[in-house]
């Protein structure tokens, strides 16, 4: 009869966001152990609070089956002798392997004639199994960070203190960390008992529950979701429930319990970004609004427990978040004493990075690209440059007030510059483009509202791409300090979601000419320093994969991404157009597709290897043959047709491929009639340098070398 | 509960736990971990556990005895466990209950707070303990201190015991706290803070406190020199203090600042190699003294 598994790993409380991660990586080890243990079984149900992390596997088979194992033993002549009769060696493997000599079988492999021993292994129970299965999840999980604690050198996210691994209601022989695992799980820490015992996995949700503990994240979320609208209601107002902090406080708390808590009307004065914040970033609160959508002076706190002690609970929390209140207020009093044009000025005093100036320097180089950028983009008028180019000077300013000051608040730089701004009278669209100026801060986070928020946006985060890779501190692997990839990402997809036509290879050789030579003391850190062209080119490849990843979210195949990326581009909003065009021609005429591919890859194949010399050039008097001149013809003719196509509003590309297709049968004659890798040294790099001008017709559109085929 | 109630109550509590309850130590420093009964006696194999109050300065937290909430000079409880126990949690939560704190009346949750201090070259994990949304204490376990991994790993648990108080006694400005039933806080302390408050941000002496920095960090390595890890640890913990007293009095310049803790830190780690080697030299007599107890 199958049985139920249940294995629950008790802890000191875990950090809110380790707990999901890690139940997803014991369901994927434990199904992987169960099935590498050739055991069979059902539903696997997870279930994490800030003191445990449990997982139920239902129906896990009793035993192994018995399986047929075959042993390979020595070379057949080594465990007979000639006259058949085994050997020392051949009775010493049929006695290691249980089976008597006459049972051993001799097979021909391609390594000659082996011995082999066939044993019918029989199946193990479940629960024999079972323990190392658990114990090897245990040990393979990861978090973020991981301690040791008394004088163990077990590591894990917080002390291990208690252990339940039973299959059905048998309690499985396990140990980790100095704990043994039993049938004794624990309740709620001030509202259940401290020995909870569990029968079998099929009570365990119910026996917890009734000690205060609801195992279950999902139905913990859903009620305090409930539980917090219900609070609101009561104050005359609905709750702001953001889902990541829902899933944070469920996982704060094994029996959650809402309520709501007051702060004076005074403090609805405040920047609404900052109370916020104080609610929701440093105490967990959901904020209560309006039906309008404005903030009620309200929050909603999920507490740890029952209703008992409720009333000491709200006045608790109510006075805690006065005091921050206090603090944002006397931040906003102070900070509106001084104008931000003040505040840009005292930048010259804030490092921006190591060697490479001060804020005010940066602010510079911004107002300098904004300046570029509005020139670029038509539909950067009057209006917009104005309003970007003023925002480009003020938007760094607040990172000098008091209130972004604040380790707590920080995070709301650029969102209290629009604040101030606009509190300073500064106009609508400075006060956006300033606010905006640092989104997407992240993927799920939107592009800025405006054009000119969007174009500063831009530029800040191409100077920080070019401070950064000029100091050589390009991101490898994981490691990812200055989040370069989240803002070359960001960049692209303003670029994408603008439709904005910008020259970024343009852009990004200014950026990089802008930024400083980099004053570094340490040899170690000059050392890593890239020259403006170097780290261009990084720059550029770093921008190709980003768009790479975009394009193959789009349904681009890899591999077409890749032939277009790798071929010169520098427009992303082109590139990404081209990439798309001959994805839906490799769908939509598979042949023609083909045909281009086979047509632009010889050339590119021959010609392309890192011994052949890089400089070379045709010179027409060497030509032996017919099809050498024609092809140069062609070629040339190809080139001025595929460059007219492409240079087009909007660009041809039916007419750029025709051209390309057209060369395919030339070229196929040409490698007919012609032999290109000959003896002779200058007539050999005379016909490589006639295929390099053809390989260059092609690379107008794609690297067709890096096309995928069936075969390849 | 006065204040002097519940630093009796802890230190009576913490006593019982098997805790030594020694003394402040008497030399500035910016919090209790700074003192040798932490820093120094949670490196190497030797089991420890101590309880202490000690005053603690934060130079540039001075508000002139103005703000409710802030002071320059303020007292920390620090209990310190090593090898940490299994129940170390279960301790501290009857310590509040031995402060009259009813678990089931509030709200008591373990909020994940890593800590870290890059002067002393330590990090350890954690939590900050929050009751009702209020941070009354920091409970760590001891990862690295002073450069040196820890091993048995020390638990510390950091209260701060103006909090508590002023919620045990319902006022919400330290300066109305009872220290005694005759006493307030204030009364003892407010004039401190004023003082303290402008000399640390306005006539202490730049150019002498930068002579004695450079003068402690001379002395720090001279009396290493002398294997002599004690004193010179008592000369890192002066440069420390000299250091935030120049950051107070707005000396220290955003590019000075990083080179300027690693000095300290460098001298921290220092200190604490020395330390070490200095108590194997010694048999690490209480590694002995617990083998023999056990026996």
């Amino acid at each position: 009869m199958p049985k139920d598994l249940l294995y629950e790993i008790g802890v000191e409380e875990i950090p809110a966001s380790f707990v999901l991660p890690a139940l997803d990586q014991m369901q994927d080890s434990l199904r992987e152990g169960l099935e590498q243990a050739r055991l069979q079984f059902g539903d696997v149900l997870t279930y994490g609070t800030p003191r445990r992390l449990a997982i139920i596997v239902k129906d896990v088979s009793e035993r192994q089956p018995d399986v047929d194992q075959e042993y390979k033993g020595p070379p057949a002549d080594r465990a007979f002798d000639d006259s058949g009769a085994p050997t020392k060696a051949g009775q010493g493997f049929a006695a290691s392997r249980g089976v008597t000599v006459d049972q051993l079988e001799v097979r021909q492999t391609d390594k000659g004639s082996w011995v082999f021993a066939k044993v019918l292994e029989p199946g193990q129970a479940a629960e024999d199994v079972l323990p190392s299965v658990l114990s090897e999840a245990t040990k393979s999980l990861s978090f973020p960070k991981t301690m040791r604690w008394a004088d163990l050198d077990a590591r894990f996210a917080r002390p291990v203190r208690w252990l339940v691994a039973m299959l059905g209601e048998k309690v499985l022989d396990l140990t980790f960390a100095g704990v043994t695992a039993g049938g004794t799980s624990r309740g709620h820490r001030f509202l259940g008992s401290a020995a909870v015992q569990i029968d079998a996995a099929a009570g365990y949700v119910e026996a917890l529950r009734a000690q205060y503990v609801m195992a279950d994240h999902e139905e913990r979320r859903e009620q305090i979701r409930t539980a917090a609208s219900a609070a609101a209601a009561q104050v005359g107002g609905r709750a702001r429930i953001d889902d990541d902090l829902l899933t944070e406080v469920s996982f704060l708390v094994e029996w959650p319990t809402c309520l709501a808590g007051e702060f004076g009307a005074k403090y609805l004065d405040l920047p609404e970004p900052v109370t916020v914040t104080v609610m929701q970033g440093h105490q967990r609160y959901f904020p209560v609004e309006n039906e309008a959508g404005r903030l009620l002076p309200h929050f909603i706190t999920v507490r740890n427990g029952d209703d008992t002690g409720l009333d000491t609970v709200r006045a608790g929390n109510e006075k805690v978040i006065v005091p921050r209140l206090d603090d944002a207020e006397f931040y906003l009093a102070e900070d509106l004493k001084q104008s931000l044009d003040e505040r840009a000025e005292s930048l010259a005093r804030v490092t921006f990075m190591e060697g490479l100036g001060t804020l005010a320097d940066k602010t510079q180089r911004l107002e300098q690209l904004v300046a570029h950028l509005c020139a670029c983009i038509p539909e950067a008028d009057v209006d917009v440059t104005g309003a970007a180019q003023r925002a480009a000077h003020l938007c760094k300013a607040d990172l000098v007030t008091l209130m972004v000051g604040d380790s707590k608040l920080g995070e709301l730089q650029g969102v209290i510059g629009g604040e101030y701004a606009t509190r300073l009278g500064e106009s609508a669209p400075v006060a956006a483009a300033i606010a905006e100026h640092y989104r997407p801060r992240g993927p799920r986070d939107a592009v800025p509202d405006t054009l000119a928020g969007t174009l500063l946006s831009i530029a800040d985060k191409m100077d920080n791409l070019a401070a950064c890779f000029r100091l050589g501190a390009i991101p490898t692997g994981s490691a990812d300090p200055f989040a370069l990839r989240r803002q070359a990402q960001g960049v692209v997809e303003m670029i994408l979601r603008g439709d904005l036509s910008i020259n970024l290879r343009k852009l990004v050789k200014l950026s990089l000419e802008n930024t400083p030579e980099p004053q570094l003391e340490r040899e170690k850190d000059a050392a890593k320093v890239l020259s403006p062209a170097a780290a261009a080119d990084a720059l550029m490849g770093f921008f190709a994969q980003r768009i790479d990843y975009i394009l193959t979210q789009q349904g681009v195949t890899y591999d077409v991404a890749r032939a277009v990326l790798g071929a010169p581009w520098s427009d992303v909003l082109e590139a990404c157009e081209r990439a798309r065009f001959l994805s839906d021609l490799r769908a939509n005429a598979p042949e023609a597709f083909d045909t281009l591919v086979t047509a632009g890859e010889r050339p590119a194949r021959i010609t392309r290897p890192e011994e052949l010399p890089e400089q070379l050039t045709v010179n027409e008097g060497l030509f032996q043959e017919e099809w050498e001149g024609k092809l140069l013809t062609i070629a040339r003719e190809a080139s001025d047709a595929v460059a007219a196509c492409l240079a087009a509003s909007p660009p041809d590309y039916t007419g750029a491929v025709h051209a390309l297709a057209d060369m395919a049968e030339p070229i196929h004659e040409f490698f007919e009639a012609v032999m290109v890798m000959v003896e002779d040294e200058q007539l050999r790099n005379n016909r490589l340098a006639l295929l390099r001008v053809t390989d260059e017709v092609f690379m107008h559109v794609a690297d067709f070398l890096q096309i995928v085929r069936e075969g390849d | 509960m006065t204040f002097q109630k519940l630093l009796f109550t802890l230190s009576e509590f913490w006593g019982s736990q098997g805790c030594t309850v020694t003394q402040p130590y008497e030399l500035e420093m910016g919090a209790g971990t700074m003192s040798g009964d932490t820093f120094l006696r949670c490196l190497g194999p030797e089991p420890w556990n101590a309880a202490y109050v000690q005053p603690c300065r934060r130079p540039t937290d001075g508000r002139y005895g103005e703000n409710p909430y802030r002071m320059q000079r303020y007292f920390q409880y620090q209990v310190v466990m090593k090898p940490s126990p299994d129940d170390i949690q279960e301790r501290y939560l009857a310590s509040l209950e031995a402060m009259g704190l009813q678990m089931r009346q509030h709200d008591i949750r373990f909020v994940e707070d890593d800590w870290e201090s890059p002067t002393l070259g330590a990090a350890g994990v954690g939590w900050e303990v929050w009751m009702d949304g209020m941070e009354i204490t920091q409970f760590t376990y001891f990862q690295q201190v002073g450069g040196l991994q820890c091993k048995p790993v020390t638990a510390e648990i950091t209260y701060g015991p103006e909090r508590l108080a002023m919620y045990l006694q319902g006022v919400d400005d330290y300066r109305k706290l009872n220290w005694s039933e005759d006493v307030t806080y204030g009364e003892l302390r407010y004039q401190e803070e004023y003082e303290f408050s402008k000399h640390n941000f306005e006539t202490a002496n730049v150019a002498m406190l930068w002579a004695l920095f450079d003068l402690y960090e001379k002395e720090a390595y001279a009396q290493m020199d002398a294997e002599l890890p004690l004193p010179a640890y008592d000369y890192v913990l002066k440069c420390s203090h000299t250091f935030n007293l120049l950051d107070a009095r707005g000396a220290v310049s955003i590019t000075e600042r990083p080179g300027m803790i690693t000095r300290v830190r460098r001298l921290a780690a220092r200190v604490a190699k020395a330390y070490v080697s200095k108590r194997e030299q010694l048999g690490f007599p209480l590694v002995r003294r617990s083998e023999a107890a056990a026996n």
